[in-house]
């Protein structure tokens, strides 16, 4: 049993929102700590009603979800054409006097072993591009929801005192944090013993904020977030969300803009 | 005549027993007649008679069929399974599977330039699709074509000899096609 020393709680007890909702109220939520597998409030924290409490709207979830799916998506069936087979050149039999039917190649697409007249032809990308706001609102949907169905987590840090797998699941578990977790941090460089201890798991998984997405949020049971992490997804989501030159980064998809 | 009739009431031993008589009947007669226009013969069987007498024909016309579909039977003595592959689910948290999508939203969540404002593009990130088919859609032609500005300029007629002269045969061939067999937009047909 592991004891934790710290200052006398809460040691959060506010949190400055950016952007301030005019007419909704921020959503409050527990910070929990890491440090022991039992439970310990350190305090509580608003959070921004625009991020987190969007009425998630189902069909851009599942919109994000497809284009996830879809467009890194590389077909690679292949069918030759008659003129690709290999083989086929000559006349199989003069056209006239055997009795047989007349063809002119035994490649031809009538033929057992002959060309695929409009077959699949590789490679076949299925790339296309969502709309810039419908990414945005699919984040902010995902999030709500997750937050709404009690799926959201905030924690104080990633820090935990081994690197033993059996702490972490144990932690987990006594929580009822889901089957699988997600823990964001804000740095892309986590700790080293829940780097360690997630090893052991493959339905414990580390991610930035930068690589939060629609689908991992979806897959995974429940989202951890670090208050950084909470603090940087924020500021992303808001100046997006506020920003008066968004243009360009909300125009249509061209190939040679990246 | 007699014989007959004597043969069939003697079949008819029932019957003749609940046959009511409907009309006045000489008593005396011992040969009652079948037939009478005078009265009139309720003939009926009982079911339960019928059953008693030997088994009643069921689903007449009823055409049995023997394999019905299903597992054929076993013989006792056959120990050998039949060949099935052995069933192995997918690990659906394998490191692929459980981060699929990550980084998708880099151009919204990461980091942008404070100079240019720019950020980095999921099409950027795309490592396993061919690089001149990075955030590329078109039709079969287009993507020849693609392939071709790209390829040319990385040694690919001396490296893959074949496969150039392959790729130029299919693009004059698409282009020959789509200009004189097709009238509708061209990339409804190719």
């Amino acid at each position: 049993m592991l004891t934790a020393t710290r200052p006398p709680l809460p040691i959060i007890s506010s949190r400055k929102l950016a952007f301030p909702p005019k007419f909704k109220i921020p959503r409050q939520v527990w910070v929990s700590n890491m440090d022991t597998v039992e439970e310990e409030k350190l305090g509580l924290i608003d959070l921004h009603p625009e991020v987190f409490a969007e009425r998630p709207r189902l069909d851009i979830i599942h919109e994000n979800v497809r284009w996830q799916q879809l467009y890194r998506h590389v077909s690679y069936a292949h069918t030759k054409m008659s003129y690709e087979v290999r083989g086929g050149g000559r006349k199989p039999r003069p056209q006239k006097g055997s009795g047989r039917s007349r063809h002119g190649s035994i490649r031809s697409p009538i033929w057992v072993g002959g060309g695929v007249v409009h077959g699949p032809r590789s490679p076949k990308s299925y790339f296309y591009m969502l709309g810039f706001n419908a990414r945005l609102n699919g984040l902010r949907s995902t999030l709500s929801a997750k937050l709404a169905q009690d799926d959201l987590q905030i924690v104080e840090s990633l820090d935990i005192p081994t690197d033993d797998p059996k702490y972490l699941e144990a932690l987990v578990e006594e929580r009822g944090w889901g089957p699988s977790v997600l823990f964001v941090d804000d740095h892309d460089i986590m700790p080293l013993n829940i780097t360690a201890a997630s090893d052991a798991y493959g339905h414990y998984n580390l991610m930035p904020v930068y690589g939060l997405n629609v689908f991992s949020m979806l897959k995974h049971t429940t989202l951890v977030m670090t208050l950084s992490a909470v603090e940087r997804l924020e500021e992303r989501i808001l100046f997006h969300l506020n920003r008066n030159d968004a243009a360009e980064a909300t125009a249509k998809y061209k190939l040679s803009s990246v | 005549m007699t014989s007959l009739i004597g043969s069939m009431i003697s079949t008819l031993g029932a019957t003749l027993k609940y046959r009511s008589l409907v009309g006045t009947a000489n008593q005396a007669s011992k040969v009652v007649a079948l037939f009478s226009p005078e009265w009139t013969t309720v003939r009926f069987r009982f079911h339960a008679d019928k059953v008693a007498k030997g088994p009643v024909p069921r689903r007449f016309g009823y055409e049995d069929k023997i394999f019905k579909g299903g597992l054929l039977p076993r013989t006792a003595y056959q120990d050998k399974r039949l060949p099935i592959p052995d069933y192995k689910p997918k690990n659906s948290w394998n490191e692929k599977r459980a981060l699929f999508g990550q980084n998708d939203y880099i151009d919204i969540l990461g980091p942008s330039n404070e100079i240019t404002q720019k950020t980095l593009h999921p099409t950027q990130l795309l490592y396993n699709v061919p690089h001149w088919l990075r955030g590329v859609k078109g039709n079969e032609y287009q993507v020849l074509l693609r392939k071709r500005k790209f390829v040319q300029k990385e040694g690919y007629p001396i490296t893959h000899p074949t496969k150039w002269a392959e790729l130029n045969v299919r693009i004059k061939k698409l282009y020959k096609y789509l200009n004189t067999k097709t009238k509708s937009p061209f990339w409804k047909h190719a």
